[in-house]
């Protein structure tokens, strides 16, 4: 099988010949580039440390590692800022040496912590604390409560840093041609690697609610104010099914996977009951995926932190088919049960390693063993891409790394 | 029990905040904490008397359900407006001192650390549970605790975090508060935290849930 073939065998639920293995496709399934720069260098090899994910501070896998770890999927994003003058050096916490795109000038604060401004210059939007390896959003627009309309809505979305600082390609949308430019970049990619090409595309509602009026604020709302909730939400989906409108247009014949994200759960449980879910934001998940469906034949994948194995039914009969990043560390979510209760239908795509607890302490016998038993459940059957669980933070050593992919190798080799 | 109490403790288990919320919709129009919680006082209802009789078994009540999955975050944010109306009414009587709490809890995010939601949901918890909070805020140092211990002498501390790179300066702010308050008592949380981790870095308590802490301090407190 060729890395896509094997991909598509996995989400049609068809046994791959071997499990597939993804690092670096999402912004939820990547390497911080403190792990990845470590990992270069103990490989021994001379690759530059770009930072295309700013918010997060991940790397982006060169095509080298890519293909030393056998990695079956790419994001169509890597696309861009393919040249040396996309980028300029910086200095990451550890001391290393890192890229960031030439659009991203946070400003170092007098101590030590990074932050950036909105055009005004005074208007702060991220702050990175001294020695964090992340910026945190400090802007919220409807922090005050929810607007007459919503004609200001573009710009103030425009504010937020996941927005503002967008990870490639979205960093490039504004550009007059970026439509056609990306769809003959993933058509580059589709005839010169045997990859399944991925997309992210957000199109979070949830999250968008949490980014403008701020997370404790939003969540009251859920419960005290749903229609201004619902308001919000169809201002929301009207955008994210313009943007569907175009990426299926420009990409739903080559690319495989669209990604889109909103975080609904905490460590104990989801951040609402399953009723909650199901009233306000699986009828619109559902809007998105139908679209996706009659439009193109990509497969649809939804971010979602934490536990969430009270909201799986609703989320698989909104259509979505592959569940990432399978948070098996949090209540409910154990490998076994996600399997027996949800394998059927779901693709999942993590929950391959903790990231917490086993990646970044664990031995290398350790790390082979939990990495076993999740095959094992996993990937019976198909429905399985290896990945950690979540991004492998700055903490993991690169001899985990390491350990890690020979250990997948070791299992796939007794297949 | 005094019927204004029983509804007080309705009110504030169910997230009634005040007349004008919409939420609970089954209580919608209907009298708050807050407005119960004047007439409370008005009817002669002692201020320790509406704390320990509605208010601390509200919280407690929420607290059990929520770790028991029975009510989610938004429902627990509600309950803890809800007492915040509530409790707008009875500060004056912890300030003169009328209300005896059951001691002080320090609490805030390590250094380096910004993210507040699930110290604040605690903060709320163990309010209304009957200690006296004092919120250090975010990305707080161990000089900053030092000083809070100094200026509330028998305080108990507690630090979250959100991220497993903040959690590694849970050891070193804890080395310090230890050195400079070896008495003081410390509690951890978080997502990336758990036990082991707790007992590794020599704090002295770790809950997975508002809950655990709250039941922790009343025993300590009893």
């Amino acid at each position: 099988m060729t890395s896509r073939e094997r991909v598509l065998a996995a989400i049609r639920h068809e046994q791959p010949d071997r499990v597939p293995v993804d690092m670096g496709a999402t912004p939820s399934s990547g390497i911080s580039a403190i792990a990845y720069s470590n990992l270069v260098k103990h490989l021994g090899l001379n690759l530059p440390t770009r930072i295309y994910d700013v918010v997060q501070q991940l790397a982006q896998p060169d095509m080298e590692i890519i293909d030393r770890f056998g990695i079956d999927v790419l994001d169509i994003g890597r696309m861009f800022n393919d040249k040396e003058e996309d980028w300029y050096p910086v200095t990451m916490a550890n001391g290393d040496t890192a890229y960031y795109p030439v659009w991203f000038k946070p400003v170092l604060q007098p101590d030590g912590s990074y932050a950036t401004f909105d055009t005004d210059g005074t208007t702060k939007l991220a702050h990175m604390p001294t020695g964090a390896t992340f910026f945190d959003q400090t802007y919220f627009p409807y922090l005050d409560g929810y607007p007459e309309n919503y004609d200001h809505l573009d710009e103030e979305m425009g504010r937020i840093l996941w927005a503002r600082y967008a990870h490639s390609p979205w960093d490039h949308a504004s550009e007059a041609d970026f439509w056609p430019k990306l769809r003959e970049k993933a058509l580059w990619l589709r005839e010169n690697t045997d990859k399944a090409l991925l997309v992210v595309c957000g199109c979070n509602l949830f999250e968008w609610g949490t980014f403008l009026r701020r997370m404790d604020n939003f969540l009251m709302d859920l419960m005290c104010e749903p229609e201004n909730v619902e308001r919000l939400l169809d201002e929301l989906l009207k955008r994210h099914l313009a943007t569907l409108e175009k990426v299926c247009h420009y990409l739903g014949d080559v690319v495989d996977i669209i990604r889109f994200g909103d975080d609904l759960g905490m460590t104990n449980g989801p951040f609402m009951d399953a009723e909650t879910y199901d009233a306000l934001f699986k009828p619109r998940h559902k809007i998105l995926c139908d679209y996706v469906k009659e439009h193109s034949s990509m497969h649809t994948f939804i971010h979602s932190c934490g536990s969430i194995s009270m909201l799986i039914p609703g989320l698989l009969e909104a259509g979505i088919e592959i569940l990432n990043p399978v948070q098996t560390n949090c209540a409910h979510m154990e490998p076994d049960y996600l399997k027996n209760e949800f394998g059927d239908k779901a693709t999942f795509w993590g929950g391959g390693i903790e990231t917490v607890g086993t990646l970044n302490i664990g031995t290398p016998e350790q790390i082979r063993s939990q990495i076993f038993e999740r095959m094992d459940i996993f990937n019976k059957g198909g429905g399985f891409v290896f990945n950690t669980v979540h991004n492998i933070l700055p903490d993991v050593p690169p001899q985990n790394i390491v350990a890690m992919f020979d250990a997948i190798k070791e299992y796939n080799a007794k297949q | 029990m005094n019927e204004l109490l029983e509804k007080l403790l309705e009110a504030v288990e169910s997230g009634k905040a005040d007349q004008k919320s919409p939420f609970p919709p089954q209580l919608k129009g209907q009298d708050g904490a807050l407005e119960l919680t004047i007439s409370a006082l008005e009817a002669g209802v002692s201020p320790q008397e509406i704390l320990e009789s509605a208010l601390i078994p509200a919280m407690d009540k929420v607290g059990k359900k929520f770790t028991e999955n029975k009510i989610f975050v938004p429902q627990m944010l509600m309950s803890a407006r809800a007492m915040g109306a509530a409790m707008t009414q009875l500060k004056p009587f912890f300030t003169s001192g009328e209300i005896k709490t059951k001691g002080t809890f320090i609490i805030g995010t390590v250094k380096g650390d910004l993210h507040d939601i699930g110290k604040n949901l605690v903060a709320m918890m163990v309010e209304g549970s009957g200690w006296s909070v004092i919120d250090l805020g975010v990305d707080v140092s161990a000089e900053k605790y030092i000083q809070a211990i100094r200026e509330n002498p028998g305080a108990v501390v507690a630090m979250s975090a959100l991220l497993t790179t903040t959690m590694a300066n849970m050891g070193n702010m804890i080395n310090e508060i230890k050195a400079a308050s070896p008495e003081t008592k410390i509690f951890i949380g978080g997502a990336p935290v758990n036990n082991s981790f707790c007992q590794k870095i020599g704090a002295d308590f770790y809950s997975p849930d508002p809950q655990g802490i709250v039941e922790y301090l009343n025993k300590q407190a009893s």
